[in-house]
């Protein structure tokens, strides 16, 4: 590597904390002209915050980033595309009902000498961006026509047209065909020689054999490991990912009883009646729980986990189903979540500010919403009856509030969870689905919930947990089911299986 | 703190209130304001749009909106006109009729929005000019009036009981059966399985769908209870006045949507009360009450009726918003 290339960005000591949760601590990166520097990380090793740190999405960080030796203070995203810096997110910001070239040149639309938009150079140039990211689709076709792929290259051709001298790409495979993943490499080696920098995440170890010249391996928002990405091997990089962990945090006990078959799953397939784009329905999923028993569901973005969630509880694409799903025993196909919850599965969503909770209402309001005309007499609910059973699961699951009549927004990540996972439990599910239940939750949090899914095991449910963190799967799950495009391809026993086998199976299947 | 913001429009009316007996007019050294012929009137006069506005407030409250209800009361009315004067329906056939077709036309309304997913405003928009048809064609365009005796033609005398007063002619009937209305709804607010599922569609209707809360009905049961309370609202006006105008209610259903913004209930669904409605229309009509009793032009009383709506809004703006909704979200 030249060592005497410039460097146009350096952070130093960089630090941010959201509310109590420290997300980056104290760490240093530095980009160089014509370098492409790999980031790597678990899912909240603080990669994304990083980012959004240099790309001015998030302020009140400290530490300083210099741009060409200058400290400056990148307090907007439009302050950082001045200094140079654009970014690609990893979820497609265009806006569905604008054409390609419209979106390209949002926000910064040419204009002819009197004033109107200046359409014809806006496709022309758009053309020429979208040729050289290698796609050659009709500018003027509105983007909600697009193919996924097709999208994440636009997103790409978008951020070519800011001519950016550092461009951060956050996962820009997860999308792509192996066609257009070929095409995209093709786009970053253009980019380098013409020196730009470029900050490359991604989970797939080979990719960044492939394209990254140097790889920065962060942990729990601190810096653990530098490699040269050519010499990087994906054993070391999962082993520094994954790091010495406090190995008291999951199964408070030996893993509990396992009995009968509870739910399995032979062969699902959902071929949905209208496809959406960046849905992966299940397309081959076979599976089994047992009472008493926590099953993973590893796999990467996109590999159809929460979908399969969906789909057991009833809400998944509608669609043709292929394929059995039996709960003890009887073939079973929920038709929305009421009938889920009468046939005893209970479904915890991954995300609990979208599709969990009502934010502005009570702990109570939110915890009693399965059951309440379940405790209620003749459609009257009693007070009492209410303000008992939120208390009880309260206490159970050590949910830290002032009151039950406390809006539930105003809880921490961890507690709020808790309330969810909660109201769950209170529907006494024989099956318990989870999606990402410890996502933004802080680390005591996390070992109380993972205690409570033991429990509820324990009481003789089946618990079947998606995740995208190997520890949590290695440490709280008996088994583990790899998904990879909509189909299982790998099951593990955990108690034989490392974090970084975990991690290497669940990529090997990456599409 | 937070009480003050829960119980905003009850304060807002205590307030306007206090200022009505300040600046009330006096004759022989009484207070025309708090005369309670005066008081029973100002009631009397928000009846109506009270009765709607209950109605409204349940729909709002699922973030929804009903923009047919004055029409419904037109409908309402001019079939009460219809059925007692040409049908010779008696008084409690009439009204089970009339309150049966305000349900019906909510429930099909509550059908649209929840099994096709067409927004509310947009459905009982049309809502709006069917029932305002509807009402037009049933009586030809012509306003019927309605008046008392046994022969044909004549309808039932028990139903000008709606324009008298009970309580040795003190309590004014529509102002009585608004109360009751209001009554029954806060407990069923207060108590019912189907009022915290009304809250949580409003609150998420995401997650209350996927806790099981069978949203599609409770949206369908919402609207239905609307358009029955609308019916009641025209069978009321049919009564006062003794006559069934198919014109009739227009605008209204903005009158009620005014009492329930004023009331406290959040556009976006939620979160809200009928005590705060309730207090709401109060507010209104003590206000105009007042206005007119100081011979302030009934224009200017349109801006200050206006410029209150909007302060009402602002004030629940400044409502603590709860720690979580902005905190960030950690993303990694």
């Amino acid at each position: 590597m030249d060592e005497t290339r410039a460097v146009p960005v350096e952070m130093v000591g960089i630090s941010k904390s959201y509310g109590g949760v420290q997300a980056v601590r104290d760490v240093d990166l530095t980009v160089r002209a014509g370098e492409v520097h790999a980031l790597l990380g678990e899912n909240g090793a603080g990669k994304s915050t990083l980012m959004k740190v240099l790309s001015g999405e998030v302020g009140g960080y400290r530490g300083e980033v210099r741009i060409d030796g200058v400290a400056v203070h990148l307090s907007s995203p439009a302050a950082a595309q001045h200094a140079g810096i654009a970014m690609i997110h990893q979820e497609l910001d265009l806006v569905p009902a604008l054409s390609i070239a419209e979106n390209v040149f949002l926000g910064r639309e040419p204009h002819t000498w009197f004033g109107a938009v200046d359409v014809r150079r806006m496709v022309r140039e758009t053309a020429a961006l979208l040729a050289r990211a290698g796609v050659g689709i009709d500018p003027r076709r509105p983007v909600e026509q697009l193919r996924t792929g097709e999208q994440q290259l636009v997103t790409i051709a978008k951020a070519l047209a800011l001519d950016a001298r550092i461009l951060i790409m956050d996962e820009p495979t997860s999308a792509l065909s192996e066609h257009e993943v070929g095409q995209l490499f093709g786009v970053i080696a253009e980019l380098r020689r013409a020196g730009t920098g470029i900050v490359y995440i991604s989970h797939r170890m080979q990719e960044i054999g492939q394209v990254a010249d140097r790889a920065t391996v962060l942990r729990n928002g601190s810096v653990v490991a530098e490699f040269v990405a050519r010499s990087m091997t994906a054993a070391q990089a999962s082993e520094a990912m994954v790091g010495q962990r406090l190995e008291q945090l999951y199964r408070p006990d030996a893993a509990g009883d396992v009995g009968e078959e509870l739910l399995e799953v032979h062969d699902l397939t959902v071929t949905p009646r209208r496809p959406r784009p960046g849905r992966r329905d299940p397309a081959g999923i076979s599976l089994r729980v047992r009472r008493g028993e926590i099953v993973g569901l590893a796999g990467l973005l996109g590999s159809g986990r929460t979908e399969l969630l969906e789909t057991l509880f009833g809400v998944g694409s509608p669609g043709r189903r292929g394929g059995t799903v039996r709960l003890a025993g009887e073939p079973v196909a929920p038709r929305g979540p009421r009938r889920a919850l009468r046939l005893g599965i209970a479904y915890v969503p991954e995300d609990r500010r979208l599709a969990g909770l009502a934010l502005d209402h009570s702990v109570l309001a939110n915890t009693v919403l399965s059951v309440v005309d379940r405790i209620a007499r003749f459609g009257v609910v009693s007070r009492a009856r209410e303000r008992a059973v939120t208390t009880d699961s309260v206490e159970r699951l050590g949910v830290k509030i002032a009151s039950v009549d406390s809006p539930v927004g105003s809880l921490s990540g961890g507690n709020q969870q808790k309330v969810l996972l909660g109201r769950a439990l209170l529907t006494e599910p024989r099956l318990l689905l989870l999606d990402e239940p410890t996502r933004g939750v802080d680390i005591g949090a996390k070992a109380e919930i993972y205690r409570l899914l033991r429990d509820t095991a324990g009481r003789g449910a089946g618990v079947l947990l998606a995740s995208s963190e190997p520890s949590e799967l290695i440490g709280v799950c008996d088994r583990v089911v790899v998904l990879s495009a909509g189909r299982s391809v790998d099951e593990l026993e955990t108690a034989s299986t490392s974090e970084a086998e975990l991690l290497a199976a669940s990529m090997g299947g990456g599409s | 703190m937070s009480t003050l913001f829960r119980f905003q429009s009850l304060f807002g009316l205590v307030v306007v209130f206090v200022a009505a007996v300040v600046f009330s007019p006096s004759k022989n050294g009484d207070l025309l304001f708090l005369n309670s012929q005066n008081l029973f009137n100002v009631v009397r006069s928000i009846s109506e749009i009270g009765i709607l506005a209950v109605g409204m407030t349940l729909v709002i409250l699922i973030g929804g909106i009903d923009l047919s209800v004055g029409s419904v009361l037109g409908l309402a009315s001019v079939g009460s006109a219809i059925l007692l004067v040409q049908n010779d329906l008696g008084v409690l056939g009439a009204v089970v009729v009339v309150l049966a077709i305000g349900l019906g036309f909510g429930l099909l309304q509550g059908f649209a929005v929840a099994r096709f997913g067409i927004q509310a405003f947009i459905v009982t928009l049309a809502g709006m000019q069917i029932a305002r048809g509807l009402a037009r064609i049933w009586s030809g365009g012509q306003g019927i009036s309605i008046t008392y005796g046994d022969g044909p033609g004549q309808a039932p005398v028990a139903f000008s009981l709606l324009g008298e007063r009970t309580f040795d002619g003190t309590v004014p009937i529509p102002a009585l059966i608004f109360a009751v209305v209001a009554v029954l709804a806060v407990v069923l607010l207060r108590v019912s399985a189907f009022a915290r599922h009304v809250y949580a569609v409003g609150g998420n209707e995401k997650a209350a769908r996927l806790s099981g809360v069978p949203v599609a009905r409770v949206k369908i049961a919402v609207f239905g209870i609307c358009g029955l309370l609308a019916a009641l609202a025209g069978i009321v006006h049919a009564g006062q006045l003794n006559f069934g105008g198919p014109n009739d209610g227009a605008m209204y259903e903005l009158d009620a949507i005014a009492a329930v913004v004023i009331g406290g209930t959040s556009l976006m669904g939620g979160r809200g009360s009928v005590v705060g409605t309730v207090a709401g229309a109060l507010l209104v009509g003590v206000l105009r009450n007042i206005l007119a009793l100081n011979n302030i032009d009934s224009n200017i009383q349109l801006l200050i009726i206006g410029l209150v709506i909007v302060l009402a809004a602002g004030v629940a703006q400044l409502r603590p918003a709860s720690a979580g909704t902005s905190e960030r979200k950690i993303a990694t």
